[in-house]
């Protein structure tokens, strides 16, 4: 009964109604729409860096961590990398040999980092890839052939198809040349990645560090959502027990990024509050403002012997039902503006032109949102019980009219 | 730095060891292969030990070192330096792969990390990796004699050697250039992949030295900086004698 | 005047409304002001990062030396821009560079040398306050080194450890020489992580041979002058020499803040909208809920004139006073937040092996842009809120305007 009566006052003042829906809806949208935003940049981010390097998790030999040697390698990971591959949340594994020594050409000497990959896993996640400027990334038919940044070929004078020779000490400690030719040349942007890092073959870089053949330095294991790397950590953890191996995060390979993601995560969470604080503030006022406009009606329907609890029940509804629809209202249109933006993408580069690089992590310059079911249905959720727990206080003066005063 | 070719630090790091076979001097019809075999092992031996001057010149500074050296097979070897009297008794150790500085003024001995090996030795257009690397032109290249006669009123012949594909050589070509009839190198240069001229070794002042007849002088020129470089001049040479193994050691580095 | 008088009376006759009102104008401007000074101070707080630690928001070189660094191509007269540096006000160091060999024990590693002036650095970057272990270089040459962690790391090096750091000095002889290790730094960034040995300038120049040649003067104010003022004064001061901003030497910094700055401005349209939205409904609330009002009125004779009249005075006042109080509480805010700051280190810490470089504490920044645009802005969707459904409401049938509910 009072149900109906409450539906009908909704839709008898449709402007009143309106405003009410509106404030719940926009305010909603924004706050999912913000939220997505801000999630799809840190997934974008941290995607990229971690992709470029190991991965979100990297297993890799006890020690490793700490005094990097190509001494110290996975003698037979194949086994290993077969049992990560089967948990489902891990959407690819890579192996990778990383070790430095010194490129020289007949123009000149440079220090280098070089890093055997596994040619057809990688082109497909890796940034560097994806920023070939001159030849082609490598296959996994390739032999000794590498891929190299511009700064660096231009340090070397090398050009595409022509060779340089790789020295450094092995694992057994002996300096070792070989002699490999330059297949691609790529361009992050980065002056460190451009002028330091150098791809290979994984099977190539075996040769260079004198590694046996299966042998990795590092198994990294990428996740479909980085959400799932506390659970994925603690399943590798207690299947790696016992083996001389650690298990890390991406945190810990890269702590600088890490630092700063979470510096600017940070920053991120405390304007999402302010904005939650100030569409909250906005809903509350609208309710607060209908009711105080309704004194009259209210004293009216007192009058006519509804008892307070009764009003307060029907005002009570009312806010349901216009949470209900503004909200409803505010997902859809949340959802939509965010979708809008993790589909189409805002590409920033238009505001500075040229490419992005963070922490020598090359960046895409468009910024996606990363909507997902949780935002939307738990900001919804909120939104609807922030309403009406804030409606309850306005709810009082309802039902406290003086109906002498306001019939007058 | 530049990296220098393996023939160029064979000849220094040679100059350190001794020669046991005599050239094979008057042999008409050598070879290429031969000849660079020979022009190889003019400073090889069993063991050797001598004295040189080195001066460089570069394009901020010059400076001569007189310094005195011992070796023994291909893979030890001592140099002391004698004077300027600033770096007198600051010496280099190589064994095997390995090569340590002594420094007189702080008393302390260095090992060198791989990185450094292809750094300047001693500021030089030689590299660490000169005194440690030990190769035969003729594994690493294929050759053929590209001229042989007259030019700028001698007789010579020139070989032009091409790196195998798989060697690990920089180079994208060696020209060896020596004297028809005694195969006494007189320049070599090498090239980068694109064919231009990345440096010279000139060798000159042919003379009797540890009971051999060969170039007492090298000067090595790059190419790209005009001006500038190194030259090497024998003074005193002896030829498989008797060095104990203890003559290589950390200890005596330090004497 | 009258008009002004009888719309304060207007507005006071309903407290409440006017009241809630008020709160909602003042709390909205109060929030996009101290969110504009935020995002203000988050974007000033990156570049004060990126730069006070050792970078420099201005840099000066000699021709060249950028591009090979030479350690022949060294600054003709860095004094000139030490001074003009100093009589602006302006921080500024000046640094000489050179490659070397560190080595302790067996362990031996290649190091960048600094040749630095311990005093200078500690007035205008923020290094010196980074040391992890022992302490930094002191003003006197002692031969005492300050080294990059990574670089102690690879050394094996702890504070007292004796180096022998051997060089090419610039008459070609082998400069070397024993440094005492007096401290080691925290993570900072990895140009210094993996290289820098610093030592004291006489140090250097005696190691080195340098006849005290200086490489680079690093300029920083602190944020307190623009770039380009900067830039043009040390190129005054430098003529012929190179001369560069951090944004140029560190240009995936540039581009992050770049980055940074374009969502800023989107984040700011969102909250512009939202405050908008908070600001609006109020005031369209409270104007609707007057249409019975103005209908009596107008039945009463008044004119569509007479009732704009009213609406815009009482939208004025309460424009001025809500946007005014929002004003004053923000500027209160933001300044708390100048001073205080928000701290962030409990958020940043769990990862950060190695040690936080960046002030952790996020500080707001006033400026005349980051306070008037937010107050002036909401001012006018204030009034705009306010005026629009008066219009409407004027021009309505009394009849029908009375018999809404």
């Amino acid at each position: 009964m009072i149900a109906r009566l409450a539906w009908r006052s909704v839709w008898r003042n449709r402007r009143r109604t309106l405003i009410t829906v509106l404030s719940i809806g926009f305010g909603l949208s924004f706050a999912i729409f913000f939220i997505a935003m801000g999630h799809g940049m840190y997934t974008k981010m941290i995607s990229d860096a971690v992709r470029m390097q190991a991965g979100h998790i990297t297993i890799e030999p006890r020690g490793y961590l700490e005094a990097p040697a190509v001494e110290s390698y996975l003698k037979s990971p194949a086994e290993l990398r077969a049992a990560v591959q089967r948990l489902a949340a891990v959407q690819r594994t890579k192996l990778l040999v990383l070790g430095q020594g010194i490129a020289r050409t007949g123009s000149g000497t440079v220090g280098v980092a070089l890093m055997g990959v596994e040619p057809s896993a990688e082109a497909i996640t890796s940034p560097l890839a994806r920023r070939i400027i001159k030849g082609r990334y490598l296959s996994d038919r390739d032999g000794p052939w590498v891929v190299i940044g511009k700064t660096l070929a231009e340090r070397l004078g090398l050009r595409v198809g022509m060779k340089l020779v790789i020295t450094t000490n092995n694992a057994a400690g002996e300096l070792v040349d070989e002699l490999c030719r330059v297949r691609g040349i790529f361009a992050t942007g980065s002056e460190e990645i451009d002028g330091y890092f150098m791809q290979a073959p994984i099977a190539f870089a075996r040769r260079v560090f004198g590694l046996p053949a299966g042998a990795a330095t590092q198994l990294g294991v990428i996740l479909a959502s980085p959400d799932d790397q506390e659970a994925v950590l603690a399943k590798l953890r207690r299947l790696t027990a016992g083996q001389d191996l650690e298990v890390e995060p991406w945190q810990k390979i890269l702590p600088q990024l890490a630092s700063y993601i979470k510096l600017d995560e940070g920053s991120n969470y405390v304007f999402q509050g302010i904005l939650i604080f100030l569409i909250l503030f906005t809903i509350f006022n609208t309710i607060l403002m209908s009711v105080m406009e309704r004194q009259r009606e209210f004293a009216m329907l007192q009058a006519i012997g509804t008892r307070p609890g009764q009003v307060m029940g029907q005002v009570f509804l009312e806010t349901c039902f216009l949470g209900l629809i503004g909200c409803g209202l505010g997902m859809l249109g949340g959802a939509a503006a965010a979708g809008a933006l993790q589909h189409w993408g805002l590409d920033l580069s238009s505001f500075y032109g040229g490419d992005i690089t963070i922490s020598g992590f090359a960046v895409d310059p468009r910024l996606r949102a990363l909507l997902t079911p949780g935002i939307v249905l738990g900001m919804g959720a909120a939104v609807f019980a922030a309403t009406l727990l804030l409606s309850l206080i306005p709810l009082r003066h309802a039902g406290r009219v003086n109906i002498v005063d306001q019939l007058r | 730095m530049q990296s220098k070719s393996k023939l160029a630090g064979a000849l220094l790091g040679a100059a350190l060891w001794l020669a046991a076979a005599a050239p094979a001097a008057g042999a008409a019809g050598l070879t290429p292969r031969q000849i660079l075999d020979h022009v190889d092992d003019l400073f090889r031996g069993k063991s050797s030990q001598g004295l040189m001057t080195m001066t460089v010149v570069t394009k901020h500074w010059q400076r001569t070192l007189t310094m005195q050296w011992w070796s023994k097979g291909k893979d030890r070897s001592l140099v002391r330096i004698l004077a300027p009297k600033k770096e007198a008794g600051t010496a280099t150790l190589r064994v095997g792969n390995n090569v340590w500085n002594y420094l007189p003024k702080v008393k302390r001995v260095i090992k060198l990390p791989s990185s450094m090996m292809s750094g300047s030795w001693m500021g030089s257009h030689f590299t660490n990796d000169d005194l440690v690397k030990e190769s035969r032109m003729a594994d690493d290249y294929t050759f053929k004699i590209t001229f042989q006669g007259v030019r700028d009123g001698r007789e010579i012949i020139e070989i032009t050697c091409r790196p195998k594909p798989d060697a690990a050589v920089v180079w994208g070509q060696v020209r060896v250039v020596v004297q028809a009839g005694d195969y006494l190198p007189l320049f070599m240069r090498y090239f980068d992949e694109d064919l231009h001229p990345a440096r010279t070794m000139y060798f000159t002042n042919v003379g009797d030295l540890g009971g051999r007849r060969l170039p007492r002088t090298m000067k090595m020129v790059p190419q790209d900086k005009p001006g500038e470089y190194t030259l090497v001049t024998y003074q005193k040479m002896r030829f498989d004698l008797e060095l104990a193994d203890s003559v290589f050691s950390l200890r005596s580095l330090r004497d | 005047m009258n008009t002004l008088r009888v719309a304060w009376r207007n507005l006071w006759r309903n407290r409440r409304r006017t009241l809630v009102t008020l709160a909602a104008v003042s709390v909205c401007t109060l929030i996009l002001t101290v969110i504009y000074c935020l995002m203000e101070g988050l974007m000033v707080g990156a570049v004060a990062n990126t730069t006070n630690l050792s970078l420099g928001e201005v840099q000066v070189y000699a021709k060249g030396y950028r591009h090979d660094r030479s350690f022949y191509k060294a600054l003709k007269d860095p004094g000139a821009i030490l001074a003009a540096a100093s009589a602006a006000g302006v921080g500024a160091a000046p640094r000489s560079y050179s490659f070397g060999l560190a080595a302790l024990g067996a362990k031996s590693s290649g190091a960048r040398l600094w040749g630095i002036d311990p005093a200078a650095e500690r007035a205008a970057f923020d290094l010196y306050r980074h040391v992890a272990q022992g302490r930094f270089l002191g003003d006197r040459p002692e031969k005492a080194v300050v080294l990059g962690y990574k670089l102690a790391k690879s050394l094996e090096a702890r504070v007292g450890s004796t180096l022998v750091v051997v060089v090419q000095a610039a008459d070609g002889s082998l400069g070397n020489d024993l440094f005492k290790v007096v401290g080691i730094l925290k993570s900072c960034g990895a140009a210094i992580d993996r290289n820098a040995a610093l030592v004291h300038r006489a140090d250097f120049a005696e190691l080195l041979v340098s006849g005290g040649r200086i490489h680079e003067v690093a300029l920083n104010s602190r944020g307190r002058m623009p770039l380009e003022k900067l830039r043009a004064l040390a190129a005054a001061a430098a003529p012929g020499q190179e001369v560069t901003t951090w944004r140029v030497i560190m240009p995936a910094a540039s581009d992050m803040l770049n980055v940074w700055d374009s969502m800023m401005w989107l984040f700011g349209l969102v909250f512009i909208l939202a405050a908008a939205l908070g600001l609006m409904n109020t005031m369209l609330m409270a104007t609707f809920e007057r249409i019975r009002e103005f209908g009596i009125i107008r039945a009463l004779g008044a004119t569509t004139w007479r009732i704009l009249a009213d609406v815009t005075g009482e939208a004025m006042i309460l424009s001025l006073l809500g946007t005014g109080l929002g004003a004053l509480l923000g500027l209160a805010v933001s300044q708390y937040l100048v001073v205080h700051g928000l701290d962030m280190s409990s958020l940043a810490g769990s990862y950060s092996v190695g040690g936080l470089t960046f002030d952790p504490v996020w500080r707001a920044t006033l400026s005349l842009r980051s306070f008037l645009e937010p107050v002036l802005l909401m001012f006018g969707v204030c009034l705009l809120a306010s005026i629009y459904p008066a219009i409407l409401a004027a021009r309505l049938d009394p009849v029908r305007a009375i018999n809404r509910v």
